[in-house]
């Protein structure tokens, strides 16, 4: 059957205030005058510390929370206007206890929203069994069981392929990934964002994890107790530049090895490597190395793919280059590897330059830990809000290159 | 010991009064879970009134049951009412009880997705909270209907036309006739113990997806 098509609708929050106590404004779960649009197709994440209105914000776009007052426009109408159950069928909603039904079939809870809009029978199945596949569960083996005979990463990807069921322009998330061990997290996180891709839904997304935050969000809302916007950009804007004292903690003092996180290998102009082939004369290679900066010369195959390290000194003065003669190799990247990752990558090898691979092997370049450490500077914001410990890890003056 | 010869000449008494007690115990039951679930319901979406109905059904259950029979007598008379209506109202505690433990015992993320995804509140009612309350709901009427077949014997004290096997207890004890006491009581506790087991069948059948994990067989092979 052909995909349906994609939808995706703006969200626009304008001057929400929800108090749950009249006289106080702080009371856990209060918003106070929230303002903030999100463009369609974008994840924007909701993040702050327990108390701050987060989920009271998300809750109050399927109208489950009424807001005190405000406005919430999907697609420029105010929800105020809509039927709550035909609005909240429009709307995907994942919970972090997954909230599947326990009475039904992991077939029948997927099918839960076309069934409440009264999609025919043996539509409801087939529409089960796509969403099962797409989320990675085979729908043969999964379709019958029912919720308490899943773990509970397998139980969270129902719940998102029931909140995709009647392909709804938005998703709401709370804590969608909060309840399962780091491991399957991480890999839940990494299928949803390829599923996103794909999608392009607009995706309002609520945690209290920063990192988690950094990752999915598009735009990060960050927010305080008190249900006050403290800031809302893009992740690498608020790490980069915090607005504020609060936003500076709550990133935490190692935002820079965070931003670290946002910046690809691709991004960086990488050093050439000097590069020698395994059967080169050594003479030869040996003066190519000495008159490069970098201390050490890469050897190669035929193809351009890395075998090992020689350091300029340690190169025979004659003779031919041999692949037993050359020392391990440095870790391999490529132009989707993190910075951070490859920092840490960087940090735990002998030669402390990464060697930059294409699809099939061959060198790029090199990637030095001063490369890293200048592209934090320049990116670097003000910095007003840097506390003394963050202020010197940033600007730790560099090593002679 | 027990005297053969009159049991086998009282098969067909026998036969009509288990019939009676079961017919008997079966009304209050019925009328009793109707009475208690629309009050459970009641108090379900309005929390004040649990305190008080659960109250009431309190105070009906700690009368006596003799004392109940025998005071309704003056005011319904000989009919089936004066043994059915004390029937029933000794299952309202029970059953109220039951009831709305089964509506609380519902996971809360459970009923929030349901409203998430656009449940209307009798919809929700109906596909998501009954059918998840079931298992307190048939306990209810386990202990309800166990207590009721004991209870049917009791209304013998009312008359012969009631009271279902209780008529040959109570008889027996006029008569000091052991074998018509033995009559009566053996085949109540062996009513009683059958109502209970078919009822737990009922359940599994009811509820599949509360059957422990381990029944494996349920799950069609990948």
């Amino acid at each position: 059957m052909p995909t349906q098509p994609t939808r995706a609708a703006t969200v626009e929050f304008r001057h929400v205030t929800k108090r749950y106590d009249p006289r106080a404004t702080d009371t856990p779960g209060a918003v106070n005058d929230l303002s903030l649009a999100v463009p369609a197709g974008k994840i924007c994440v909701l993040v702050g510390p327990s108390g701050c209105g987060k989920t009271t914000s998300l809750k109050m776009v399927n109208r489950l929370i009424e807001p005190t007052s405000g406005q919430i426009l999907v697609d420029g109408v105010d929800i105020a206007t809509r039927e709550p159950t035909a609005l909240r069928r429009e709307i995907g909603y994942v919970i972090q206890q997954v909230g599947l039904f326990p009475h039904q079939t992991i077939g029948q809870n997927v099918a839960t929203v076309p069934r409440l809009l009264g999609w025919p029978k043996s539509r409801l199945r087939e529409r089960a069994d796509e969403l099962l596949a797409l989320v990675g569960l085979d729908p043969a083996a999964y379709r019958d069981r029912y919720p308490s005979q899943l773990s509970g990463g397998e139980r969270q990807r129902v719940g998102v392929a029931r909140a995709l069921a009647a392909d709804p322009p938005i998703m709401l998330m709370d804590e969608p990934f909060g309840a399962v061990d780091p491991i399957v997290r991480e890999r839940l996180q990494n299928e949803f964002l390829r599923l996103q891709e794909e999608l392009a839904k607009t995706i309002l997304f609520v945690t209290h994890d920063i990192d988690e935050a950094i990752k999915m969000g598009d735009l990060v809302a960050v927010m305080q107790v008190g249900g006050h916007l403290a800031q809302f950009g893009p992740p690498a804007e608020i790490l980069a530049s915090p607005a504020s004292e609060f936003v500076a903690r709550f990133v935490g003092a190692d935002r820079g090895l965070k931003r670290l996180s946002l910046s690809r290998v691709g991004e960086l102009q990488l050093q050439p490597a000097v590069m020698a082939s395994v059967g080169d004369d050594s003479a030869e290679a040996r003066k190519r190395a000495l008159a490069d900066p970098f201390p050490f010369l890469l050897l190669v195959d035929a193809e351009r793919r890395p075998i090992g390290w020689f350091h300029q000194d340690s190169i025979p003065s004659n003779g031919k280059l041999e692949v037993s003669m050359a020392i391990p190799m440095s870790p391999l990247l490529n132009r989707r590897t993190t910075l951070k990752d490859a920092l840490s990558l960087l940090l735990d090898a002998d030669v402390q330059a990464g060697i930059v691979v294409d699809r099939r092997g061959a060198v790029l370049g090199l990637l030095t830990v001063d490369m890293i450490a200048e592209r934090m500077r320049t990116t670097a914001g003000d910095g007003r809000f840097a506390p003394a410990l963050e202020a010197a890890g940033e600007s730790a003056p560099a090593s002679p290159a | 010991m027990l005297d053969w010869a009159w049991i086998v000449d009282h098969l067909d008494d026998l036969a009509a009064r288990t019939i009676q007690h079961l017919a008997l115990a079966a009304i209050a039951v019925g009328v009793g879970f109707l009475i208690s679930f629309a009050m459970a319901l009641w108090a379900v979406r309005r929390r004040s009134v649990y305190v008080p109905i659960s109250a009431i059904a309190g105070i009906l259950y700690t009368v006596p049951s003799l004392a109940l029979f025998a005071a309704l007598v003056p005011i319904t008379g000989l009919s089936i009412l004066t043994a059915e209506v004390p029937l029933v109202l000794y299952t309202l505690l029970i059953f109220i009880r039951n009831i709305v433990a089964g509506f609380d015992a519902i996971p809360a993320d459970v009923l929030e997705s349901a409203d998430g995804m656009g449940y209307g509140r009798d919809r929700r009612l109906w596909q998501v909270e009954l059918p998840l309350a079931v298992p307190l709901v048939v306990a209810g009427i386990r202990l309800a209907s166990v207590s009721t077949i004991g209870l049917v014997t009791i209304s013998g004290i009312i008359g012969d036309r009631f009271g279902g096997l209780g008529f040959f207890i109570f008889e027996g004890y006029r008569h000091s006739f052991p074998t018509e006491i033995f009559a009566g009581a053996l085949p109540t506790i062996l009513l009683a113990v059958a109502v209970d087991v078919s009822l737990v069948a009922v359940q599994d059948r009811l509820t599949p997806w509360a059957q422990p994990v381990t029944a494996a067989g349920r799950v069609r092979p990948a």
